[in-house]
C-alpha cells in the first residue's frame, strides 16, 4: 500500500491549493479534509460535544465527499447518502482502520491529505504516525503576518476563536491569531522531532507560490514520484481535482470555501511583511510576540 | 552505531497560548483563567455569535431577491439581439456560469426545504381532518 502524504500546517497556509496541486500528480490522489484523526472512533465525528461555537457538521463533508467519489465515482446527493450509510456501517471502528481502508482503495495512488485541525494537538499527529508508520509529512509554513491576516479575514477569525487563540486585555478579550500560528507550528515541530528525517520535508508556502515547478519537482523527488514536465504540468491545475468545487447540498464543503470558489492557481510573488511592525488586526498598535518573531526567523522569515 | 533516524523522540518546545486543551467544541481547559477572564471570553463568544447571526440574516435577505439577481447577472453576457458579445472574456463567462450554478444550488436547497415543510404541513392537516371526522359532533 502506497504510503500517504500528509501536509501539516496551520490553516490558511496555502494548504488547500498545494494539497490539490500535489493530488493532481498522475501517481497521487488528493483528498479533501477528512478530519478523521480529530477523533478516535468514526461515530464521534457525528457527536456534537459543545454548543459554544455552533454546528460542526462541516467537518464531515470532506469524508462524505471522498467516500462518494471513491466508491460511487461521483459526488451527488445520492452518492453522499450512500457515503453516510458507508460511515454508519463503520461507526464503531477506529479511525485508523477507516483511513487505511480508504488508502487501500485508492492504492497504488499516493493519498495526499491536509486537515489543518490535525495540527491543533500533537496527539492527532501521533495517531496518524501510528496508523501509517511509513507516512511522509510535509510541513508547510507561511509568514505569521500573512497567515494571521488571512485567518482574520475568513468569517471574522472564526478559526482563531474556535481554537481559543485569545488575548486578555484589562477590560476585554480579543481574538489574537498569532497564538495559534505559534502553537500549531510548535506542535508540528515537536511531533516531527519523533519522525525520521527522510519522512519529513519543510517548504515555505510563499516559495511554492512564486516558483511552483521547482518546488513541486523537489517534493516529487523526495516522494519518489515521477517529476517530468507532464507530471508538473498536471499539478499546475488544481482546479481539475474533483474536490476543487462545492459539493452537493448535503456535503457542500470539505475544504476552505475560498479555495472551493476559486481553485485556479496563478503564480505570484508573495510580499513578506516586516516582523517588527504593528500588526494590522490589532487596533492597539501591538506587534508580533517575541516568541512568534523567534519562531518565524527559525522557519526562514 | 545507532541510526539517527530511529529512536527519535517528540520535542518539548513550549507553547504560548493562554488556553490549553482541545478546541472550543471539545471542552478547553479554562482552569488557568480567572473568573473575570472567563467572563471576558464568554462576552467575546457572545459578540462573535451575534455578528455571525446578523451577517447570516443579511445574506438570506439578499437571496430572497435571487430571481432578480440572476437576470441582472447574466445580462452582461448578451447584447440587444440576445447574442453574447464577440469579445466576451472567457474568465467572465466561466465566472458567470459558476455564479449561476451556485444560485441553482441555492434554489434547489430552498425547494427541498419547502417540500419538507409541505410534507409536514400535509401530515398535520391530514391528522386534523381525521380528528374532526371522528369527533362526536361531526
Amino acid at each position: 500500500m502506497a504510503a500517504p502524504l500528509f501536509l501539516l500546517a496551520p490553516p490558511r497556509s496555502y494548504t488547500s491549493l498545494i494539497n490539490a496541486m500535489l493530488g493532481q500528480h498522475p501517481e497521487a490522489f488528493g483528498l479533501p479534509e477528512l478530519c478523521l484523526f480529530n477523533v478516535e472512533i468514526l461515530g464521534q465525528l457525528w457527536v456534537r460535544s459543545s454548543d459554544e461555537m455552533g454546528s460542526d457538521a462541516k467537518t464531515r463533508h470532506g469524508l462524505l465527499r471522498a467516500v462518494a467519489e471513491i466508491y460511487g465515482g461521483e459526488q451527488t446527493m445520492q452518492s453522499v447518502r450512500m457515503a453516510e450509510h458507508w460511515c454508519a456501517a463503520r461507526q464503531n471502528r477506529g479511525v485508523a482502520s477507516i483511513y487505511q481502508e480508504l488508502v487501500a482503495k485508492i492504492d497504488p495512488l499516493v493519498a495526499v491529505e491536509k486537515s489543518p485541525a490535525y495540527t491543533v494537538d500533537v496527539k492527532r499527529m501521533r495517531a496518524i504516525y501510528k496508523a501509517f508508520p511509513d507516512a511522509r509529512f510535509l510541513h508547510l509554513t507561511r509568514h505569521p503576518v500573512g497567515q494571521c491576516k488571512s485567518v482574520m479575514s475568513l468569517y471574522d477569525g472564526t478559526f482563531a476563536l474556535f481554537v481559543n487563540s485569545i488575548e486578555f486585555l484589562a477590560d476585554r478579550a480579543v481574538v489574537e491569531p498569532q497564538y495559534a500560528w505559534h502553537d500549531f507550528n510548535i506542535n508540528i515541530l515537536n511531533f516531527l522531532d519523533s519522525v525520521p528525517l527522510k519522512q519529513q520535508m519543510r517548504v515555505r508556502g510563499e516559495d511554492m507560490m512564486s516558483d511552483p515547478p521547482e518546488y513541486l519537482g523537489r517534493i516529487c523527488r523526495w516522494l519518489g514520484l515521477r517529476h517530468d514536465a507532464d507530471a508538473i504540468e498536471q499539478m499546475m491545475h488544481p482546479e481539475r481535482s474533483p474536490f476543487a468545487c462545492f459539493g452537493p447540498l448535503d456535503a457542500l464543503f470539505g475544504n476552505d470555501p475560498n479555495f472551493l470558489s476559486g481553485p485556479t492557481f496563478r503564480p505570484h510573488e508573495v510580499k513578506m511583511p516586516p516582523l517588527d511592525k504593528p500588526v494590522p488586526w490589532r487596533e492597539d498598535g501591538q506587534g508580533l510576540k517575541p516568541e512568534v518573531v523567534a519562531l518565524a526567523r527559525e522557519l526562514g522569515y | 552505531m545507532s541510526d539517527p533516524d530511529t529512536a527519535r523522540t517528540e520535542g518539548t518546545r513550549p507553547k504560548i497560548g493562554p488556553i490549553d486543551g482541545d478546541p472550543v467544541t471539545t471542552h478547553p481547559d479554562l482552569e488557568k483563567l480567572s473568573p473575570y477572564q472567563r467572563g471576558l471570553r464568554e462576552a467575546l463568544l457572545r459578540e462573535f455569535k451575534a455578528r455571525k447571526v446578523k451577517k447570516f440574516v443579511e445574506k438570506q435577505v439578499k437571496y430572497i431577491n435571487a430571481n432578480r439577481q440572476v437576470t441582472e447577472e447574466i445580462k452582461i453576457l448578451f447584447d440587444e439581439n440576445g447574442q453574447p458579445p464577440a469579445n466576451a472574456p472567457m474568465e467572465d463567462i466561466i465566472a458567470e456560469r459558476r455564479q449561476l450554478e451556485y444560485q441553482i444550488k441555492w434554489f434547489e436547497a430552498m425547494v427541498l426545504e419547502l417540500q419538507t415543510r409541505l410534507l409536514r404541513v400535509r401530515e398535520i392537516e391530514a391528522l386534523a381532518l381525521d380528528v374532526l371526522e371522528h369527533s362526536p359532533e361531526a
